[in-house]
């Protein structure tokens, strides 16, 4: 592989000596044009990352390295760095334009070239005629579109977003995604992207990298991420999941690349089929099977576990049940072209075993 | 999908989210509002009329009155009075030098105070409002006795004056009591507490991420202060500017003592006038060329404020 365009290197952040660290050793490598989401709870470490990165924090130890170079101690303003804050942080007291213009005016380009530039970036974001306007007049969309340009009208090395959607409502943040992720391809900037939410993560990243208690807990694309979590944490923050505790009876063959068919024995369903690693037979392990993958039949002599519907919501697109089974309650997501269950049903539960995953087993920590 | 958990802020309100208006409804609502706010102000503003501008009125009414030798008053309705001060290069002189006295404090106490508030309100420190608390303490011991204070270590044989001739940095003492000097140290240290109030109260408009997104756009720290820092905190200082011209142009405990009859400016001349000479009418004349003074500074300050579109 070539040069990563942003490297990580044993970065460490602890605020207070005691304290345990805020970013603990994390070591992650941006490929060049990649849109990378940092996810992750709230005090996950994913700003404080995204801060030392920008030069807005120093780390305690380790390194950041952009194109090669080592640039953790250069200061802030020599960094090149495009960033746009969860409150935009617009300049109150300059028009549009000149909060725009502000990073080439500092980088002492000509007016000409100013000018046409602002032009090009505001244009970028279709909002070319809000120019002479003042910043407090506008709307939370436009504010968050106006802070993208002037982060990108400087071609910065990297472009840095901080919680960028959360302060939209609903329905803009989701055409928002949509037009920050079109702009990030047009200019081919390597983003880093802090966000909480696993939709965003999902929906615009080429890379995520799922942040717990200061530690990368998984750095991969959105579906690898989704569908062969690495640990119960990674299973459970992104997207709904049900997690069995599962004990491997015997390897059935390869399933894919790299994974073997298992027979297994769950507590409540009995034996079922599931997917893994490689040398799983006769370990315990979580087993992870997504609400969507359960298939619930209301017929009663059809196969699969029997269990009692707790709960039934309806959202129009599919119905979503509790359906408790043995001592615990799972989660299952069906169509609603079929017949839908009422609470206190006994239905059946089961799934293609290609669908159930066996989460390799997880680090001490 | 799943179910996203985060909660939605609503956007900033924009001019084309007001809503519109309801005609005659609208028209009665804010009819009810207008007497609502009458009423609420009445005890406020009939408290202000008694003891603030009947005073006043009586104050430039007598202004027209004719103090006589004897320390009589003639009642009469005259500009002599007023004219007296206008015609006679003395209290041009004490005009101008309560001016330029009131602009050299405010000046000296703002360019104090101003790094003091930034700090206090940057601050993150647990003893954080313990700061602010010492910054204001000055204010809970009286100005007079504060003045004394300063008398004892400005004098002849205080504090900076032995310290200097023990280093040998002077062989005679310095006067800094009995002179404007004095004055203007005093009134300095007294009002700080008031502009670094104001100021901090003001600097709430500063949202230290401004100043991070100017660096990361590529503005040095000197930078960051002259386009962000500055112009954002100007409105504050500008209040705190005015708000000290105005307590020093006005203060009379600190001006007499430490001028020690030496510093003549229309706050000491009223005083002698008012209570030495009994010429009522005088001492009301030059109140009210001190009232004007007031006014054209508050003027200025005003016209200043909105050319830089800082009243926001």
């Amino acid at each position: 592989m070539s040069t990563p365009k942003l490297a990580l290197v044993d970065l460490t952040k602890r605020y207070q000596p005691g304290l345990a660290p805020a970013v603990d050793h994390l070591n992650m490598e941006v490929e060049e044009g990649h849109l990378v989401a940092l996810l992750g709870p709230s005090g996950c470490g994913k700003t404080t990352t995204l801060r030392m990165v920008a030069g807005l924090m120093d780390p305690t130890a380790g390194r950041i390295v952009v194109d090669g170079e080592d640039i953790t101690s250069i200061p802030v303003h020599r960094r090149g760095m495009g960033m746009v804050f969860q409150s935009y942080a617009l300049f109150p007291h300059m028009n549009v334009a000149a909060n725009v213009a502000f990073g080439l005016r500092m980088r002492r380009l000509p007016k000409s070239e100013r000018l046409e530039r602002v032009r090009r970036a505001l244009d970028m974001v279709q909002l070319g005629y809000l120019a002479e306007r003042e910043t407090k007049a506008l709307s939370g969309g436009q504010q968050q579109r106006i802070a993208l340009a002037r982060a990108l009208v400087v071609e910065p090395t990297l472009l840095l977003l901080d919680e960028p959607l959360s302060n939209l409502d609903a329905k803009l943040r989701e055409s928002m995604r949509g037009e920050i992720r079109a702009i990030q391809q047009r200019t081919g900037a390597t983003t880093l992207f802090v966000t909480h939410d696993q939709d965003e993560a999902l929906d615009m990243a080429d890379r995520i990298a799922v942040m717990n208690g200061g530690l990368i807990e998984q750095f991969g694309e959105p579906s690898e991420v989704y569908e062969r979590p690495r640990t119960r944490f990674v299973a459970e923050f992104i997207g709904r999941a049900n997690l069995l505790d599962a004990t491997v009876v015997a390897d059935r063959g390869p399933s894919g690349a790299d994974e073997r068919r298992y027979d297994v024995q769950v507590p409540g369903f009995g034996a079922v089929g599931a997917v893994g690693a490689p040398g799983l037979t006769g370990a315990t392990r979580t087993m992870l099977v997504r609400p969507h993958r359960v298939q619930v039949h209301c017929d009663p002599g059809a196969s699969g576990s029997p269990g009692t519907v707790e709960s039934v919501s309806y959202t129009g697109d599919s119905v979503g049940y509790r359906v408790r089974v043995g001592d615990r309650a799972q989660l299952a997501e069906a169509p609603t072209d079929g017949r839908i269950a009422a609470p206190g049903d006994v239905v059946r539960l089961d799934w293609d075993p290609a669908s159930a995953y066996l989460l390799p087993e997880e680090e001490e920590r | 999908m799943s179910a996203t958990t985060s909660i939605a802020v609503p956007r900033l309100p924009g001019a084309d989210d007001l809503p519109p208006g309801h005609g005659v409804h609208e028209h009665r609502s804010r009819r009810r509002d207008r007497r609502t706010f009458w009423a609420l102000a009445a005890p406020g503003l009939l408290g202000l009329a008694v003891t603030y501008l009947l005073p006043l009125l009586y104050m430039v009414r007598m202004a027209f009155n004719r103090g006589k030798p004897d320390g009589f008053i003639e009642q009469t309705f005259t500009l002599d009075t007023l004219i007296k001060p206008l015609t006679d290069s003395y209290y041009w002189k004490v005009t101008l030098d309560t001016f330029l006295m009131g602009l050299v404090v405010a000046a000296i106490c703002v360019v104090i105070s101003y790094p003091l508030a930034l700090f206090l309100t940057r601050s993150t420190s647990r003893y954080k409002s313990l700061l602010i608390a010492l910054a204001i303490a000055p204010l809970l011991t009286s100005a007079v006795v504060r003045t004394y204070g300063w008398m004892v270590i400005l004098g002849g044989a205080g504090l900076v004056n032995s310290t200097l001739m023990h280093l040998g940095l002077v062989t005679v003492p310095l006067r800094l009591t009995n002179n404007m000097t004095g004055v203007v140290i005093g009134l300095v240290e007294i009002f700080m507490p008031y502009a670094i109030l104001v100021m901090m109260s003001g600097f709430g408009r500063l949202d230290p991420r401004l100043e991070e997104a100017a660096a990361s756009l590529g503005a040095r720290p000197r930078a960051v202060f002259a386009r962000i820092t500055l112009p954002l905190t100007l409105p504050a200082l500008l209040s705190a500017f005015l708000l000290i011209f105005v307590l020093s142009i006005s203060s009379f405990i600190t001006t007499n003592l430490l001028g020690g009859g030496a510093v003549h400016v229309l706050a000491t001349e009223i005083y002698d006038q008012a209570t030495g000479l009994l010429n009522w009418p005088f001492a009301a004349a030059l109140s009210v060329i001190l009232l004007v003074l007031f006014g054209v500074v508050i003027a200025i300050y005003q016209t200043v404020t909105r050319r830089l579109r800082l009243d926001a």
